[in-house]
């Protein structure tokens, strides 16, 4: 009797576990994704004063790279949806969302994906589930011709390193001042100004975030990025932790965009123009 | 028997683990102490310098206490601080103060007094929409009176200590609202049910109203609606025995501090058109508390400032409303610290970072704040 009731302990606490597998993975049926297919329409909420990620232009219209990449992931659930690419998913977007308020968009069922140069934070994966990063706005380094032989952080002792005021750049070089001997921290009113003093030979290096960094380049400056990012900054695309098959639909267009182009495209034109 | 012997070697494992487990727990490094210390004086040129500190998700009880000598150094007599009664009462009538104690204990040890911003509702109080989850700023008419009484008990337990609340935040916000259209007249239903408690509970207590967020949004916007309209509907609906100040977000956006104020332009001088909302309803007697204002030198948010302008405007703002506004008490800036970094805009708001590290506002304003 005792043996028996082992066996059936054992057993229904595995059936137990693979239900608790099945429901992980599956998370039950997407109502989300459901909608979407049924409607035809991705509602994507963001805080467009955020340039160039979003932002409205001089005649009102929506702009930025966060907005191509909403067309693009919906052109491509629309043609899984359809299978021949035909009338497609539309956006809608809810552009006029208090950065605060955009994860309690997703909760409230306002709507379904917040594209929104937001940060993937994992602090909130119990709750949101995100996509790969398509971005990663942190801090990097740059060089120009003063500072060719510096290849990272290390190098940078008895160096100057230009810096904007008051940034996340500046937090950080302070910090490297402690234990970097001789290293010199040139403050400027602003990122392009911090290059700007790489490119004519006043500093060595310059720390600025990712996106300052690409358009300097992108504008023809003679400079690169070198090194691993100082710090992280991944942006992604967040759904509810319960929208399963959209993240997997977004997952796809995103590896799709990555494959065929359309991403270097989008970055090319977005991130690195100078505004 | 198989399944005999089976279940002994399972037991002596699971003793075998037990034993492990407790030797790794003893063996484990203890938190280190915290003493409270003497009681602090805040020393400033400045009696309205404040602000509001973001302490509801700091966990360690040294950067709780860190955190707020840090203010005091700054030469700051007043902190905004938020406790959530999602946190505290987590089952209708249990309530655990554990962490609002720290918070209070410590505050009062540096010699600040503390302004404490009620709101966030508990899952027991929201409503049950299925197939639909609501957030946390979801609060329906039938559970009015939990708030209210959750409010009677934290004004009571504090009483001497925390003598200023603010009831709900931003409600003119249609996301601070449950994401539901924003309405004036249950705003001030919810502070008629809240105040008689709040006051039974501490008759000296200020009952502050509004923490209005400024913006132009016009009548039937999805997204709220103007606070000088907001202000007016509640009014209109009665508010006024329902509060005994007004609280008020002064956000400078891109102008200096001083820029003039109007309806169709929001800056830190926005504070002036409510304060004349107040007067117009016979409003005038009752104080203002700038609970939240600030400006924000992120390097690309399109309502930022450059960091040496952030430096300027900020300490400008305190001067100006020590010498403008005789009407009111404190200018508590938006944010000091967050307990880790967010990283977007909102970290460029911090007058700290998150590991302690003064940015160039904060040591501006304690400059001025010693002169």
């Amino acid at each position: 009797m005792r043996g028996l009731g082992v066996r059936t302990l054992r057993r229904s606490l595995l059936a137990l576990l693979l239900v608790a597998l099945v429901g992980a993975g599956c998370g039950g049926a997407d109502r989300v994704w459901s909608r979407v297919w049924e409607t035809g329409v991705l509602r994507v909420g963001m805080d467009a004063s955020f340039p160039p990620f979003e932002a409205v232009d001089a005649e009102g219209n929506l702009v930025g790279f966060d907005v191509e990449l909403a067309r693009e992931i919906a052109a491509r659930l629309g043609a899984a949806a359809d299978g021949d690419g035909g009338d497609g998913v539309q956006v809608e977007f809810v552009a006029n969302l208090p950065y605060d308020g955009l994860y309690d968009a997703l909760t409230a069922g306002r709507v379904d994906a917040v594209i929104s140069a937001l940060y993937l934070d994992p602090a909130r994966t119990a709750d949101f589930a995100y996509s790969r990063p398509y971005f990663d706005a942190g801090q990097v380094l740059v060089v120009g011709a003063r500072g060719e032989d510096i290849t990272g952080v290390a190098d940078l002792a008895g160096r100057t390193l230009a810096v904007e005021f008051g940034s996340q750049g500046d937090v950080e070089a302070r910090t490297w001042t402690g234990r970097l001997g001789g290293l010199v921290v040139v403050p400027c009113e602003s990122a392009r100004e911090a290059l700007a003093s790489v490119g004519a030979a006043e500093a060595d290096a310059a720390l600025v975030d990712h996106l300052s960094a690409l358009q300097w380049i992108g504008a023809g400056a003679d400079a690169r990025i070198v090194g691993d990012p100082v710090t992280d900054e991944p942006y992604a695309v967040a759904v509810r932790r319960d929208s399963w098959q959209l993240l997997q639909a977004i997952e796809s267009a995103l590896e799709a965009m990555e494959a065929d182009g359309t991403m270097d495209r989008l970055r090319q034109h977005w991130l690195q123009a100078m505004p | 028997m198989g399944d005999v012997v089976n279940l002994r070697q399972m037991l002596h494992w699971g003793l075998g683990l037990a034993v492990a487990v407790l030797l790794l727990v003893s063996l484990r490094p203890r938190p280190a102490a915290v003493v409270v210390g003497p009681p602090q004086e805040v020393v400033t040129s400045n009696p309205l310098v404040g602000v509001h500190t973001r302490l509801t998700d700091e966990v360690e009880e040294w950067k709780i206490q860190r955190t707020l000598e840090m203010v005091r150094e700054m030469g700051a007599p007043w902190i905004v601080e938020f406790f959530p009664w999602a946190y505290i009462e987590r089952r209708p009538g249990e309530f655990d103060w554990t962490h609002s104690d720290l918070v209070v204990e410590h505050a009062c040890a540096q010699g600040l007094t503390v302004i404490a911003r009620m709101g966030w509702v508990p899952d027991w109080a929201r409503p049950a929409a299925p197939g639909q989850e609501t957030t946390f700023t979801t609060l329906d008419p039938e559970h009015y009176g939990d708030f209210a009484a959750f409010v009677g008990a934290f004004v009571e337990r504090y009483r001497g200590l925390v003598d200023h609340v603010i009831i709900w935040n931003e409600p003119n916000l249609s996301f601070e609202w449950g994401y539901r259209p924003v309405d004036a007249a249950a705003y001030t239903a919810l502070l008629q049910a809240v105040y008689p408690a709040a006051h039974a509970a501490n008759p000296d207590v200020v009952v502050l109203a509004g923490a209005l967020a400024p913006t132009l949004e016009p009548a039937g916007s999805p997204v709220g609606l103007s606070d000088l309209e907001y202000l007016e509907g509640m009014y209109e609906a009665g508010a006024a025995p329902a509060f005994d100040a007004l609280a008020v977000h002064a956000y400078g956006l891109g102008f200096p501090p001083e820029a003039d104020p109007a309806v169709d332009v929001i800056n830190f001088r926005r504070a002036e058109l409510l304060r004349a909302v107040m007067e117009a309803h016979g409003d005038g007697d009752k104080p203002v508390y700038v609970t939240e204002a600030g400006w924000n030198d992120h390097p690309r948010w399109a309502r930022a400032v450059r960091p040496a302008q952030r430096v300027a405007y900020t300490v400008g703002a305190y001067e100006w409303a020590r010498d403008h506004w005789p009407w009111c008490r404190c200018v508590a800036m938006w944010a000091f610290r967050f307990p880790a970094p967010l990283h977007n805009y909102q970290d460029y708001y911090a007058f700290v970072t998150a590991d302690f590290r003064p940015r160039p506002v904060y040591e501006a304003v304690q400059e001025a704040t010693r002169r």
